[in-house]
């Protein structure tokens, strides 16, 4: 994702507002977050952990994008994505979706998986 | 097949009087010793004490062949259908998939007895998409054609979507339908809801040809031309109509002996033109970034050899659209991991037999607006080496959107290649090593691909719902010292197969579907299974959807009763996941409900029990299994019971999405 990412950035730095840019992230609820990512459909492309996958969509938990970044995919997608509008996923339920992301533990080095470093692909 | 009552028997003046003499006079005991089928008679040792019976005299045989003139003829010894069974196996067709309809009932009947039953041998389905999906599998393992027999008008209706899969994919297969015969033969009722004009008519927009023949000598010309023709470059199904009067029509020795049968001869494949190839070398020698796509390409080991020597020349990376299996996931040459990346900086494109030309130069965005954007150089020259426009009809759009190469040349692939090559050869000359630094570039770039895999696969590793690299990890370890190969495609898996598995060999991937009608991924694991089979040693794996598993369960009944061993991993998200993230992206752009996505997509309350399902057919059944800890000894013990001979089904609870 990490051209998605560049391209992202350069999107916001166009269209976002300068106060907005330099918005802290608001502080979220991680249990409505949590309700949230798994009611309003972002686990059916991102994985029921924000795990991502392949075809459908990235990965989110723990996410280094910043807030503005994150909510900017929301309410204008750079692709793909469906649009979540304010009016059915406030900028408060995004934020709390942001820290249940935050908050997911992190997955295993994959070096410590020989399971899964060990098939044929080298 | 109960044994016949007194009464039938006793009609069947015929058959029981050659039963009589053929066992030697054992005397008149009953109605329970006639036999019709000479094969069956064959004659038990006498019983010694018993006195041997006069043969009949010529004269009194002549006289119970011929028919008392006050007397019906119910019985025949050979009927048209006979005549079909010898047509079809002239073919060498091994295998015939069915699911029973009485417009073929003659047909089934010489099939299994005046053909005992081999060459082809007749196979149970219970469902005629079953036996038509089987035929799709069947051919991309076994590289021939297998036929299936479809009920007039009810049994065509339910192969359709099959034989759409089919066609899309170009895959050849024999099709049979029946019609009940003329109007003044047929009973009331059914037989008239079964008759039709046209039977082909309902699938005729996706068949490559079809007739309905309506003398015997015709049936032997159109089914050895639609033979040639469904395997001809680019192949496809056909479909011939047996009409149900020529099937049950005594057929006399007169008759028979003005039949001929024509010998098969099939075509030579369309091979590109030199002066055009020449030009394609020219192209491709003088780019900086050249790329090959490559998708509906490789119909076998020879195609996936040719590739690699053009790439290797060319140092050209291979990106793979996965229609078949084209290209080692090993070889650093193949780049899929950034494909639309190389595609985008690409100054010649070589598209070989491209499904979607458009759609690898474009992008479309599903949003309210549908924009699109090359996603290639506006001057970026592409030349596509394909059969794309010798098959191509006006209703179904599988010819997807109108896309200019700047040099197409119409012919088959792989059969192009090796000119091709002799192409670029020339065109190289001695400057061989002229690419080396484009090669070391490839190299650097596919060092990467392993490790970013890795890296994805260990996101949600011991999530559960299972992940999908967690479940290919997990099966790799199972499997890793058999010889395994997957009969499913990888678009609804994550694309783990080709990320984490070396893929080499070309029956090891059997590409797509070819029209996405869903159901392809059971009924094709059960055709391609036969076909490893047959071949013997393999181990076939069929990933499957539940939704699409759902299409058509019962080919876990067939694999049973017709001792087909294979792995079904149901790759369980409890949902037609995909029509899920559908309806959601019309939520949301409603601004509206986007809660409510799952209702009349998810597959729960309650949740379906596939092991038990499985069970119940005669196949092995294991899970739900959503524990991932649990998973390498689920497979384990599947695999176990796949290479004792079964079967087998694990039900894997899974992410939505690989
Ligand atoms: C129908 C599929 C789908 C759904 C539902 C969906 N997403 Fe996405 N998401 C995507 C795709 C695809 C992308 C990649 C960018 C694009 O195409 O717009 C993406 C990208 C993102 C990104 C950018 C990630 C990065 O690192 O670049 C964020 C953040 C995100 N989604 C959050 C969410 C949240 C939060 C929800 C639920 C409220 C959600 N998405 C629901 C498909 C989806």
């Amino acid at each position: 994702m990490k051209i998605f990412t560049i391209t992202l950035a350069a999107t916001l730095s166009l269209c976002a507002s300068a106060a907005m840019a330099q918005q802290a992230a608001p502080a979220g609820n991680i249990e409505n977050g949590k309700k949230h990512f798994n009611s309003d459909g972002c686990w059916q492309c991102h994985g029921t952990l924000g795990n991502g996958a392949n075809l459908t969509g990235p990965k989110l938990a723990n996410t280094e994008l910043p807030f503005e970044a994150f909510l900017m995919q929301l309410r204008q997608p750079s692709n793909d994505m469906p649009p979540y509008e304010a009016k059915i996923v406030s900028d408060q339920t995004v934020a709390d979706i942001y820290a249940y992301m935050k908050s997911l533990p992190k997955s295993p080095d994959a070096k410590s998986l020989p399971l899964l470093t060990g098939m044929g692909v080298k | 097949m109960g044994k016949k009552t007194s009464d039938q028997a006793g009609l069947d003046r015929r058959g029981f009087l050659t039963g009589v003499a053929v066992a030697g006079g054992a005397g008149l005991s009953g109605p329970a010793q006639a036999q019709s089928n000479p094969a069956q008679a064959q004659p038990a040792p006498a019983p010694a004490a018993r006195p041997k019976a006069p043969l009949p005299t010529a004269a009194q045989t002549a006289a119970e062949n011929e028919h008392p003139p006050h007397m019906e003829a119910l019985t025949t010894e050979k009927t048209g259908s006979d005549f079909m069974v010898d047509v079809c196996k002239t073919l060498n067709i091994d295998f015939l998939a069915s699911c029973p309809g009485s417009t073929f009932r003659a047909l089934q009947e010489s099939f299994i007895n005046y053909g005992q039953n081999k060459k082809p041998e007749w196979l149970t389905c219970l469902h005629e998409e079953v036996s038509v999906g089987m035929a799709h599998g069947y051919a991309k393992v076994a590289g021939k054609p297998m036929a299936a027999m479809l009920h007039g008008t009810v049994g065509t209706q339910h192969a359709a979507m099959g034989i759409y899969n089919a066609y899309c994919d170009r895959v050849p297969m024999i099709l049979f339908t029946a019609s009940a015969g003329p109007v003044e033969d047929r009973r009331p009722g059914v037989e008239w809801m079964h008759s039709v004009q046209d039977g082909a008519a309902t699938v005729r927009d996706f068949v490559k040809w079809d007739d309905y023949p309506w003398s015997l000598q015709s049936f032997a010309e159109s089914t050895v031309r639609g033979y040639a023709l469904a395997c001809a470059e680019p192949p496809g199904p056909i479909l011939i109509t047996a009409d149900g009067k020529l099937q049950e029509s005594e057929l006399s020795k007169q008759e028979e002996a003005k039949l001929r049968i024509p010998k098969l001869t099939r075509g030579t494949q369309t091979v590109g033109d030199p002066a055009a190839l020449k030009e394609a070398a020219k192209m491709l020698v003088a780019a900086e970034n050249p790329v090959i796509t490559v998708d509906r390409y490789a119909r076998s080991q020879q195609g996936v050899d040719d590739l690699v020597k053009l790439a290797e020349l060319l140092q050209a990376p291979v990106v793979d659209k996965q229609s078949r299996m084209n290209f080692p996931s090993q070889h650093y040459l193949y780049q899929n991991a950034r494909g639309g990346a190389l595609v985008g900086q690409a100054d010649c494109i070589l598209a070989l037999e491209p499904v979607d030309l458009f759609g690898q130069l474009n992008r479309v965005r599903d949003q309210i607006e549908r924009t699109w954007r090359r996603t290639s150089k506006p001057n970026a020259k592409v030349i596509s080496l394909s059969t794309h426009d010798l098959l191509m009809k006006a209703n179904y759009q599988d010819f997807q959107r109108y896309s200019a190469a700047d040099l197409a040349i119409t012919a088959d692939a792989q059969a192009t290649m090796p000119y091709l090559i002799e192409a670029v050869e020339r065109e190289i000359g001695d400057r061989k090593s002229m690419f080396t630094a484009r090669g070391q570039k490839m190299r650097d770039a596919f060092k990467a691909f392993a490790a970013r895999a890795h890296a994805d696969g260990a996101l949600g590793w011991d999530s559960s719902p299972i992940s999908g690299a967690r479940m290919f990890a997990e099966l790799w370890n199972q499997v890793k010292n058999e010889d395994w190969a997957f009969m499913t495609p990888n678009n609804y898996s994550g694309n783990w197969q080709h990320r984490l598995w070396p893929i080499e060999k070309h029956y090891q991937y059997i590409g797509s579907s070819g029209g996405s009608g869903v159901g392809y991924e059971p009924v094709a694991a059960l055709g391609a299974a036969l076909a490893h089979r047959e071949i013997g040693g393999r181990l076939p794996i069929a990933i499957i959807g539940d939704g699409n598993f759902n299409m058509a369960p019962s080919v876990m009944w067939t694999a049973a009763h017709h001792k087909i061993p294979f792995l079904a991993i149901i790759q369980n998200n409890r949902a037609y996941h995909q029509e899920v993230m559908h309806i959601q992206r019309m939520a949301n752009r409603h601004n509206r409900g986007v809660t409510s996505g799952v209702i009349g997509t998810e597959i729960t309350d309650p949740n379906i029990d596939y092991a038990g399902l499985a069970k119940s057919y005669g196949a092995v059944g294991i899970g739900p299994i959503s524990d991932p800890k649990e998973l390498g000894e689920a497979i384990r013990k599947g695999v176990a019971a796949v290479k004792a001979g079964n079967p087998v089904l694990i039900d894997v609870v899974m992410q939505p999405r690989g």
